[in-house]
């Protein structure tokens, strides 16, 4: 049985994903092969599990946010600045385990997937309580939720929304997602550790006497989404076609001034 | 007085349609269904095509976010955008209370007329909704 430790009825499966091991990319890169991955789903229909890190620390701003908003936090104004093109908060990219998940949803399905956002920060909560690492998500803390309209910190991690993940207080995981007509693209943070550029901002290695590494997380969190999701993840690659794909739109899009600068 | 949006035409992905004729030409005013809307729950930002822009029956003519999600929307009809809603992004509180007369977004002018033979009557839409739950 697939499917059972999320009560949902929201299992793609049983069915056959593909997963893009872990690597580090250039900021404006990560954000195409996400990108390219998006389309690549919309066309086949195959999810895709991917897990990547920074060749470099990187402010990501979401889709909305305007570029002069980067003047409220200092300690970022010096690294790369990249735009996203899913909402929400920025991020610094630095310290952190980043993962994006994209599955087909019907045709015709309207708004936010919150059952993907569900089912993946299940999935990353039990992969960090089997390190004794209590995750809890924001809605169940039991503070009052803020309306989105009023969620208007600078930084994503400053935010609160009901499926972000909190330890001790503080929030280490969240995630955004951008849909297209027959997929949505998930993509989130993990903070490990604090960052130079987000000091205010702690990672869960800094509340553990003993740090996680990305190599004890990263299969842990495999096996929760295969279940959770119901798929099963098999090691692939990037196609041609995604390679071309995300050259072509990091060269047009995330690598371009014009892109970043347009809000 | 409101719309009736047992009259309107909707599309798969949506956005409802109100067909009319203005100054002899075909005119359909673009919104979001009330569906979506609850679907979408607390909309954030929207943005809006240019004034002019030509679109074809299913291109994306904006976007809007919710709950970090962001969603194109889709033209349910092909032409020129002749008027847009400007005032729509900064009340997008609005949208929920009255979709289908403050709701407009755009109105554009019709150039394939059979650009809106596949779009759905009212009860179709009812169905499809119903479907999705």
């Amino acid at each position: 049985m697939m499917n059972t430790r999320t009560g949902s009825g929201a299992s793609l499966g049983p069915t056959v994903g593909r997963l893009i091991s872990l690597a580090t990319a250039g900021s404006a890169e990560n954000m195409a092969i996400d990108q390219a991955i998006l389309d690549s789903v919309t066309r086949t229909g195959v999810p895709v599990l991917r897990f990547y890190q920074w060749a470099e620390p990187t402010l990501s701003l979401g889709y909305f946010q305007g570029f002069a908003a980067r003047a409220t936090h200092a300690q970022s104004d010096a690294i790369c600045c990249v735009r996203r093109t899913t909402g929400g908060g920025a991020i610094v990219h630095d310290q952190e385990l980043t993962y994006s998940v994209t599955i087909p949803v019907p045709a015709g399905s309207a708004g936010p997937r919150s059952v993907l956002y569900q089912q993946t920060h299940a999935s990353i909560a039990e992969a960090l309580a089997n390190f004794g690492v209590q995750a809890v998500p924001f809605r169940r803390t039991g503070v009052e939720p803020r309306s989105e309209s009023r969620n208007s910190q600078f930084l994503c991690f400053q935010r609160r929304t009901a499926e972000d993940l909190i330890v001790s207080g503080y929030k280490v995981l969240g995630s955004a997602q951008r849909k297209s007509r027959t997929a949505v693209l998930q993509h989130g943070s993990l903070l490990l550790c604090t960052s130079l550029y987000a000091p205010q901002l702690p990672g869960v290695n800094d509340l553990l006497s003993t740090p996680l590494s990305v190599e004890q997380l990263v299969p842990q969190i495999v096996e929760n989404l295969s279940a959770n999701l119901g798929v099963d993840w098999r090691v692939g690659t990037l196609s041609s076609q995604e390679i071309r794909d995300a050259d072509k739109i990091r060269r047009e899009r995330f690598a371009s001034s014009v892109w970043t600068t347009r809000r | 007085m409101s719309r009736d949006e047992s009259k309107l035409l909707y599309a798969e992905s949506h956005e409802w349609v109100d067909l009319a004729e203005e100054d002899g030409k075909a005119v359909g005013t673009i919104g979001l269904s009330g569906f979506a809307l609850e679907q979408l729950n607390d909309l954030v930002y929207m943005e809006l095509p240019e004034l002019g822009r030509e679109l074809t029956a299913g291109e994306e003519f904006g976007e809007v976010e919710s709950v970090k999600a962001v969603s194109p929307l889709y033209s349910p009809v092909s032409g020129k955008v002749v008027a847009v809603h400007e005032d729509l992004p900064e009340n997008l509180e609005k949208l929920n209370d009255d979709p289908y007369e403050f709701g407009w977004i755009v109105k554009v002018e019709i150039s394939e007329a059979n650009s809106v033979e596949s779009l759905l009557d009212h009860a179709a839409y009812q169905k499809q909704c119903a479907e999705a739950g």
